[in-house]
């Protein structure tokens, strides 16, 4: 074993204890606000995959292949390098001279945007799931179409989407690390850079490292409650 | 050839069985019936140990079943089963399904296996479907292909649970039929069914559980029908028999 | 737009592209051999060979993998001594992550597999050694392809993470070249059209791969 005196105070002392806990923040921030962009965008371009016109529904397919099929970092580069040179000139120095914490939006738009061609696919899949003799029997009572969404698809679709959702969300949290790459300094990008001042990266890695599996814990009591509060008797949706 | 000695079995807290004793002779068929749920099923897995019940004994063929020192494969070697939902491995032919156990339990060579598979087939009436997979037969061709896979092994008991439960009304009959000549050529068998006609033509023995407890036994087919004894046997026959 | 500083770099690009699939390559067979004997582990009876297993999976699957890059890059000199390669060490946090993910994957193959399957098995008087190599197993793998593609797929792309511990693969070299020519849009942009025309290969074939399981 090389000769390594662990210290573990890098975690708390000033003034690294504060990087880390802005860095645990700004995980918390970014990944909050890439699910809500993820969310919004990846229930319409789902809905849009099922609708009955094709164009439509091309749209949202290509979507969804080309966003899946590019890894996420080069996506997050692109927005982040590609993206600003693109911009007619007086837009790109705007930007940079006015929007503070530029990476970071940057981090959330790219993390939202991949995301939501995931949150797409559960939605579509979710939705391709209910046979059409449910809708039948709805419409055959005479409900409206907005009824028949309102009150029997959504609900039912809704426990269906929530397992791989809750999963995506976990996943969101864990992509947020990404943004390290472009700046944004994060949980992991908080070790990393405390690392380079006391070369102690193995207990700020290990720290980022309980930060995840903390999240992850959380996130999996809290969803578990909410499955539990929403499911409907008899209607086993979550495989062991 | 089996006994069943004061057997009971848990699901956790959920009683099963309670106390439940009976013997069966060989070269007889017994049927056993009762309503959902009343633990029919679960008592012949016992006897084949694919339920490891808590209390009682079970002999079959002077083999304990419940002694861990039992080489159990070896006995389910001698105890064939059929499933109410068939449970032909998809993956194989039909004639695949009949083979994989002779040859790989008892080592016998690919060709004399084969020769006795296609002699089953054509003893349950579809030699045809040899090749055939699972998924191109009908439910009755499929649980008569798992009836000649139960007898490949040369079993000296035949367990049948509710095999026909599963199929379409006009498929019944080609089954029922296998399973009445196996009972006319000797085969000690153990069926679970609601099939009251099939009881009537070669039961030896009726048996009525209810909420894992024997009510009524009988082996006299007619009074059993005509005249059951308890309430519940009444009750029970009155819905089921039109 | 200088369209021309992809030809000019041509071979120093796709040198990296041999890196990825290197990095690919290791990550995925080491990654399905300690996968598989964890997912089966995951299924064991005995609470001393489940749990184990259930930890490490649980624990892998609830982190970043850029994170585990990281900790392995830091944590594997100490354990052994001395400092190691930045692939070596790479390789190794691909290996440990990717079990957990095909260790999942397998045991839900297993598991999709109805028990009635097992017991017709166990009737006929086959062992449970011999019921899991002709039953279960073959009927698992058929369920498992396209899990398994698709999991191919993301490892290919996660090959990129290894970037940030100074690995010389395509996304760093695109990078480099980037930060010397500035030419940024048309590098990512060519680096993305490669990824996608790669990855949608590999989705595809997998794809044909299912239907053709599907007899």
């Amino acid at each position: 074993m090389l000769n390594y005196t662990f210290d573990w105070s890098v975690l708390w002392r000033p003034p690294y204890g504060k990087w880390f806990l802005d860095g645990i923040l700004t995980t918390i921030q970014l990944s909050l606000l890439a699910w809500m962009i993820a969310l919004f965008l990846g229930v319409t371009i789902g809905t849009m995959r099922v609708l009955p016109w094709r164009p439509v529904r091309l749209l949202g397919t290509t979507y969804v292949e080309v966003i899946r099929n590019i890894p996420i970092l080069v996506q997050l580069f692109f927005w982040y390098f590609a993206l600003p040179a693109l911009l007619p000139r007086h837009i790109e120095l705007w930007l940079y001279k006015n929007v503070s914490k530029f990476p970071f939006w940057i981090a959330a738009l790219a993390l939202g945007i991949y995301t939501a061609s995931r949150v797409a696919e559960h939605i579509r899949s979710g939705l391709y799931s209910i046979s059409k003799e449910h809708y039948q029997a709805a419409y055959s009572t005479g409900l409206s179409t907005f009824q028949v969404y309102r009150y029997v698809i959504i609900p039912y679709a809704m426990r269906i989407i929530m397992p791989p959702l809750t999963t995506e969300f976990v996943t969101i949290f864990k992509n947020s690390a990404l943004a390290m790459t472009i700046t944004v300094l994060e949980a992991t990008g908080a070790a990393y850079l405390i690392d380079s001042y006391t070369f102690h990266g193995l207990e700020t890695t290990t720290g980022a490292c309980l930060v995840y599996i903390s999240i992850s814990i959380c996130i999996a009591v809290f969803m578990g409650w909410v499955e539990k509060k929403i499911s409907i008797p008899g209607l086993i949706v979550r495989k062991g | 050839m089996i006994q069943i000695k004061n057997v009971s079995l848990w699901y956790g807290k959920y009683r099963v069985l309670y106390n439940i004793s009976e013997e069966i002779k060989k070269n007889t068929t017994v049927v056993i019936c009762g309503p959902s749920g009343s633990g029919k099923s679960s008592l012949l897995r016992c006897i084949n140990g694919l339920e490891r019940f808590q209390e009682g004994q079970i002999f079959v063929d002077g083999k304990s079943v419940q002694d861990p020192s039992t080489h159990i494969s070896e006995l389910r070697a001698d105890i064939g089963m059929v499933f109410q939902r068939f449970e032909l491995y998809p993956h194989m032919s039909a004639i695949e399904n009949i083979t994989l156990a002779p040859m790989k339990v008892r080592g016998k060579s690919r060709k004399d296996t084969e020769a006795m598979a296609m002699s089953l087939l054509e003893r349950v009436g579809i030699p045809e479907q040899a090749r055939k997979y699972p998924g191109e037969m009908s439910g009755g061709q499929q649980q008569r292909v798992a009836i000649g896979r139960a007898l490949a092994m040369e079993p000296k008991v035949m367990l049948f649970d509710e095999p026909t439960s599963a199929l379409d009304p006009e498929m019944i009959r080609e089954v029922l039929d296998v399973m009445i000549n196996l009972s006319r050529s000797g085969m000690t068998m153990i069926v679970v069914t609601h099939e009251m006609g099939f009881a009537r033509e070669v039961a030896d023995e009726i048996i009525f559980i209810d909420e894992g407890k024997i009510i009524e036994r009988s082996t006299d087919k007619q009074s059993f029908f005509e005249n059951p004894q308890s309430e519940r046997t009444k009750e029970f026959l009155s819905k089921i028999l039109l | 737009m200088d369209w021309g500083v992809i030809p000019r770099n041509i071979n120093f690009l796709l040198g990296g592209l041999v890196l990825t699939f290197e990095l690919a390559f290791f990550a995925i067979s080491g990654g399905l051999l300690f996968g598989i004997i964890m997912g089966l582990c995951r299924l064991s009876s005995r609470k001393w060979i489940y749990a184990p297993a259930t930890f490490y999976v649980n624990f892998f699957r609830s982190l970043p993998l850029i994170l585990v890059i990281f900790w392995f890059y830091f944590i594997t000199p100490i354990i052994i001594g001395r400092p190691l390669g930045d692939f070596l060490s790479a390789i190794i946090a691909f290996i440990a992550f990717e079990a957990a993910i095909f260790a999942e994957i397998v045991r839900a193959g297993i598991q999709s597999i109805p028990k009635g399957q097992v017991m017709a098995g166990y009737s006929t008087g086959l062992s449970y050694v011999k019921t899991m190599r002709y039953i279960v197993i073959p009927q698992a793998l058929r369920n498992m392809v396209p899990a398994l593609v698709t999991n191919t797929v993301i490892i290919f792309q996660d090959t990129s993470l290894a970037y940030v511990i100074g690995v010389k693969e395509f996304l760093r070299r695109t990078h480099l070249v980037d930060s010397r020519e500035i030419r940024s849009i048309e590098l990512y942009a060519f680096a993305a059209v490669v990824y996608l025309i790669l990855c949608f290969l590999g989705s595809t074939l997998g794809r044909r791969l299912e239907k053709k399981e599907r007899r």
